[in-house]
């Protein structure tokens, strides 16, 4: 078989659907979008095409604090694992290091809870960020669209309130909502100070929609929001000379004889050696769960987005809430192939991007909260067949971004979604010209441990901020929110991690609950060669694995 | 797959047959390499998988970002996950943006001779000479534009003969054109206050106790803001 | 286009701001406006000079690629170091088409310079193609009775190849002060060197230099000196904040012509402000 001809990027045979969506475009753009669905037409497209409506892709976990709670079988599989380190091996006698607040994940939560741990007194040297991979290496660096705050004075943190349990149907935690929304324009303001650069016009910021929000209130660095906004942070963090361990995740939790956070074993990824941290507090940050490919899907996380957090705060005893639900982001890049599942930012469609279909027709309102969104392109794709097939077998529908040239001027797109321009122009497609292909992709952790209002976990001395928390977004979290979340929940877990690590020392440590838990395991009859937390993927082909020993 | 073809990658000198249409990071994986280095967000933001390689039959070296790049027959790799390249410690709230504070932190940014080394090893299109020399003549906004889409990958670092630290030289730049030359506005300094004392939390507290039903009701009747900023 | 191609150079965007200002200001007076190169880099200074060193000429190079782009045949530097290293690249790569094909093949990417740029130093325009008369005509406030001495340095008339006036005695600041109608005074050290670069680790050197140009102005009564480098302006005002005496304000040449043209002209002494003939005249400069 030889390779079809690409004509500006896609296969020759895309093209013929390309032109239909040129040829409607002119019509399209007067008309305007279809409108949006009112709730029970959410509620049935929900129903009947969204992933997580599957049933048989979640089960009832069987141990833990949540048993008998529906999760995906991928993250059920984590928590019904055994602990990657032998309680046995592990030397807790004799720490390594000693601090009084120990920071899990290096990302934006992470960095955040530092900064503010630091501002509320605990001195550089005893605060400690432990991260897997680089400081920086998170899903806070890839978001691209925006952060919401309701600043301006035809919005309000009321109305932005609203739109947040509207998106999660109701089922977010009132107290962490409010939290969020009250603490909005004072991160901004913290942002401005650290000199973040927001994109302004004439003075004020450039503030746009967001799937499922009535007020403009999405505040965007280009569409390198999270970039911006992470670099800024980590500088300060270097900055101000707080110690961060890379390459060195946590394994397993520890407590003391009272049961309250006391540290953690970390494991030196290239060093292979395992590390014994004292603290007297903990935050948990250690971000989303992407690379379990829930469903199968691909994803837009990051190397290390492997729900690490969600199994060592479960073994501790942590609730966790809301694992039923999973956000899979309307938009990852359908073609090419090469870069499946990767994000393709929400801004395009608050830009003037529409969905099409392979006819040219336009069939969502292109601005749904995320879950419907999706849910529409899968019946669009599946169901209605209207979808467009790429050459390996990928079902899509196109985002019309020439759109936005016209809607703005030319020029729009290079200058306010440069990254986007770029992503698929190193594939030779030029999105001001043509449209860019999309289907959905595993985006984010909706769920997770459970926290009140002052980032606080079921365990005392432990803490929990960004994405690897649950309850601020209910079932379905809205754009511009996750960076909020982890600037917010970051910032009170790293003050109240501060204030409790002033009260209260760690006691004797101890990997007590790693071996209740193991029984628990046993007692549930879970039969199982898996161990948890999974760490990191492992993308090696098969032929290779087959074949692999460990030999060193 | 969109051919049958499979192309001879050299990783670190040594020949791997892999699929053709992979990303380097993919193929790589393909080949059998686990990353623990060398692999971030994988979506061209973080600058983790920087790679250095030369096609085959041609002397120039190229650059580029393994999460991104495709594989093409011949090519010779290898990776730098890591930049030595020490950053200058400063408070930004005690610096005097009407001085050239970048000279001041990063004096080696008058030794650039414009040799342009820098903006061909940039993985992400940057005119890097351009906004060093932005920074030479202490124009902030300028070195803030022009650096703006930097993931601080550190390849311009490694192959510049003067040894400045662009990536951090730019950072500097970019928080001090934040911080100091793009004001607050005024209506983010007003919304504070009226937080402050208290405005929004009667309408919020009576939504926290509001009835499923009257929150759906609530809900449906928002009125949407119009306009795509 | 209405204009000449313009060069300014790292010290005129930053710590020689006045020298900008002013050049910008007298040139649109005359109606040969400034327009600065779209993109332009620093022209290496010393680093270019390095005759048997391509790589440190590409600076200077890619700004004479730059005024091609622009489509124009030539690029005015106002600051006498720039205009003297860049003028130096040009003589070597216009003429030498090996070392030019050489540099091309390394910037790859960078359009070709096709070897035709001339290199023009401000004071040579304002001599040969605006001419004494016209600026003379210009003139709203003469600056009678002032006494200036015109301080050339270097690189004005260095290397010959280089220079734009006879090293030994060159004239054309003095033609300059006399078309604005103030008195050039003659004084020996015009062409001698302040120490230039040598203040960063010879400062000693630098300080002894430059005070016994000041002290020969002095001698000669001037009651301003006027020069066409940010670097001697340093120099030389360095040495009288060091060493003391009576301060004669040393300024860029076309700060003068802005005050005799009554135009803006950056910050002025007040020998030029508050002298008895400018007491009765709208009040400019400042």
């Amino acid at each position: 078989m030889t390779a079809e001809r690409l004509i500006g990027g896609y296969p020759a045979s895309m093209r013929e659907s390309i032109e239909k969506v040129a040829a409607s475009r002119a019509k399209r753009l007067k008309a305007g979008p279809p409108a949006p669905l009112d709730a029970a037409g959410r509620e049935e497209i929900l129903q009947k095409f969204h992933p997580d409506y599957k049933g048989e892709k979640k089960r009832a976990v069987k141990v833990g604090p949540s048993a008998g709670e529906l999760m995906p079988h991928e993250v059920a599989d984590l928590l019904e694992a055994h602990p990657v380190v032998d309680p046995a091996s592990i030397d807790l006698a004799h720490p390594d290091l000693s601090v009084k607040v120990l920071i899990l994940g290096g990302g934006g939560a992470g960095s955040v809870a530092a900064l503010f741990a630091r501002e509320e007194g605990i001195p550089t040297d005893q605060i400690l960020i432990t991260t897997k991979l680089r400081h920086g290496d998170c899903n806070s660096i890839m978001a691209q669209g925006g952060i919401q705050a309701a600043d301006r004075p035809q919005d309000s943190p009321a109305i932005h309130y609203l739109d947040v349990l509207g998106g999660g149907h109701y089922t977010n935690q009132p107290e962490l909502v409010e939290g969020l929304v009250h603490d909005a324009p004072m991160i901004i303001d913290w942002h401005e100070r650290l000199g973040v650069m927001y994109d302004k016009v004439d003075g004020s910021y450039l503030e746009a929609h967001g799937g499922g929000t009535s007020r403009m209130r999405m505040h965007s660095a280009k569409d390198y929001t999270g970039m911006e906004i992470m670099r800024v942070l980590r500088d300060e963090v270097r900055n101000l000379g707080i110690p961060v361990l890379e390459f060195s995740p946590a394994a397993e939790l520890l407590l003391d004889e009272r049961g309250h956070a006391a540290g953690a074993v970390l494991y030196n990824m290239e060093t292979e050696e395992y590390v014994v941290v004292k603290a007297d507090a903990v935050v948990m940050a250690t971000g989303g769960f992407g690379r379990l490919h829930i469903q199968g899907f691909p994803t837009t996380n990051h190397y290390g987005a492997t729900a690490d957090g969600l199994v060592l705060a479960y073994r501790a005893g942590a609730r966790l809430i809301d694992m039923d639900s999973v956000q899979y982001h309307p938009t990852g890049v359908a073609y090419p192939a090469a870069i499946l599942g990767q994000l393709a930012t929400e801004k395009l469609r608050n830009q003037g991007a529409v969905p099409v279909n392979a006819d040219g027709e336009a069939f969502v309102y292109p601005l749904e909260p995320r879950d419907v969104e999706a849910a529409a392109i899968i019946r669009e794709c599946y169901e209605r067949g209207k979808g467009v097939t790429t050459p390996s077998g990928v079902r899509g529908v196109w985002l019309d971004t020439p759109m936005i040239e016209e809607i703005h001027g030319k020029g729009t797109i290079k200058k306010r979604l440069a990254a986007m321009w770029m992503m698929w122009n190193r594939h030779d497609i030029d999105i001001t010209v043509d449209p860019a292909l999309v289907f959905p992709t595993l985006h984010y952790q909706n769920g997770g441990i459970e926290i009140k209002a002052d980032a606080s976990t079921q365990i005392p001395g432990l803490f929990a901020g960004g994405e690897c928390e649950g309850g601020v977004h209910g079932k379905n979290r809205l754009m511009g929110n996750s960076l909020l979340d982890y600037n917010v929940y970051g910032r009170r877990a790293g003050r109240s991690a501060a204030g409790w690590a002033k009260e209260h020392a760690a006691g004797e440590l101890s990997l007590a609950h790693v071996t209740a838990y193991e029984n628990g395991l046993k007692q549930a009859k879970i039969k199982t060669d898996r161990k948890a937390p999974l760490l990191l993927p492992d993308y090696r082909s098969e032929a290779v694995r087959a074949r692999a020993v460990r030999i060193l | 797959m969109e051919d049958n073809k499979s192309v001879q990658l050299f990783i670190m000198g040594k020949a791997y047959q892999v699929p053709a249409g992979l990303t380097i990071m993919d193929a790589m994986e393909y080949a059998g390499y686990r990353f623990v280095r060398g692999a971030g967000c994988r979506s061209g933001f973080c600058g983790a998988c920087a790679t250095v390689y030369r096609k085959a039959g041609e002397y120039r070296l190229e650059f580029a970002l393994a999460c991104q790049e495709m594989v093409e027959d011949g090519m010779y790799l290898t990776q730098l996950p890591f930049t030595p390249a020490p950053r200058s410690e400063y408070a930004l709230e005690t610096l005097d943006p009407r001085e050239n504070v970048l000279l001041q932190y990063y004096p080696e940014v008058a030794r650039c001779v414009s040799c342009n080394t820098c903006t061909k090893s940039c993985p992400q299109d940057i005119e890097v000479m351009d906004y060093i020399q932005a920074a030479l003549r202490g124009d902030v906004a300028k070195t803030a534009e022009l650096s703006f889409d930097c993931i601080q990958c550190g390849l311009c670092t490694m192959r510049c003969p003067a040894d400045i630290k662009h990536y951090h030289v730019a950072q500097l730049a970019r928080r001090l054109y934040g911080r100091y030359q793009s004001p607050v506005p005024e209506h983010l300094t007003d919304r504070l206050e009226e937080i402050a004392a208290g405005t929004f939390d009667g309408e919020i507290e009576e939504m926290m106790a509001m009835s499923l039903d009257d929150l759906k009701r609530r809900y449906a009747k928002r009125t949407i803001e119009e306009g795509s900023e | 286009m209405k204009g000449i191609a313009y060069f300014p150079g790292c010290s005129l965007k930053d710590t020689a701001k006045d020298f900008e200002t002013s050049a910008r200001a007298v040139m649109e007076a005359l109606g040969l406006p400034l327009v600065e190169l779209e993109r332009w880099n620093c022209c290496g200074t010393v680093y270019s000079l390095a005759a048997d060193d391509l790589m440190h000429q590409l600076a200077s190079m890619r700004d004479l690629i730059r005024t091609q782009e622009m489509g124009e045949p030539e690029v005015v530097a106002a600051c006498a170091m720039c205009y003297n290293t860049l003028k130096r690249v040009s003589l070597r790569v216009n003429a030498d088409v090996e070392a030019r094909d050489k540099m091309n093949a390394f910037m790859n990417k960078e359009t070709d310079y096709e070897g035709s740029i001339e290199v023009r130093h401000l004071l040579e325009i304002l001599r040969d193609r605006i001419g004494w008369e016209r600026v003379s005509e210009r003139v709203t406030q003469p600056l009678d009775g002032l006494a200036v001495a015109p301080y050339y340095g270097c690189t004005l008339v260095r290397p010959r190849e280089a220079g734009i006036d006879d090293p030994d005695a060159p004239t054309v600041m003095r033609d300059l002060i006399e078309a604005l109608g103030a008195t050039a005074v003659p004084f020996p050290f015009a062409t001698e060197c302040c120490g230039s670069y040598q203040v960063v680790d010879r400062r000693d050197l630098v300080i002894e230099r430059s005070d016994r140009v000041v002290r020969s102005a002095r001698r000669a009564h001037a009651q301003v000196i006027v020069t066409s480098c940010p670097l001697c302006q340093h120099n030389l005002e360095q040495a009288q904040q060091e060493l003391g005496g009576e301060t004669i304000p040393v300024l860029y040449f076309t700060q003068l012509v802005a005050a005799a043209f009554g135009v803006e002209a950056g910050e002025l002494p007040a020998a030029i402000t508050a002298r008895p003939a400018a007491a009765g005249e709208t009040g400019r400069g400042n």
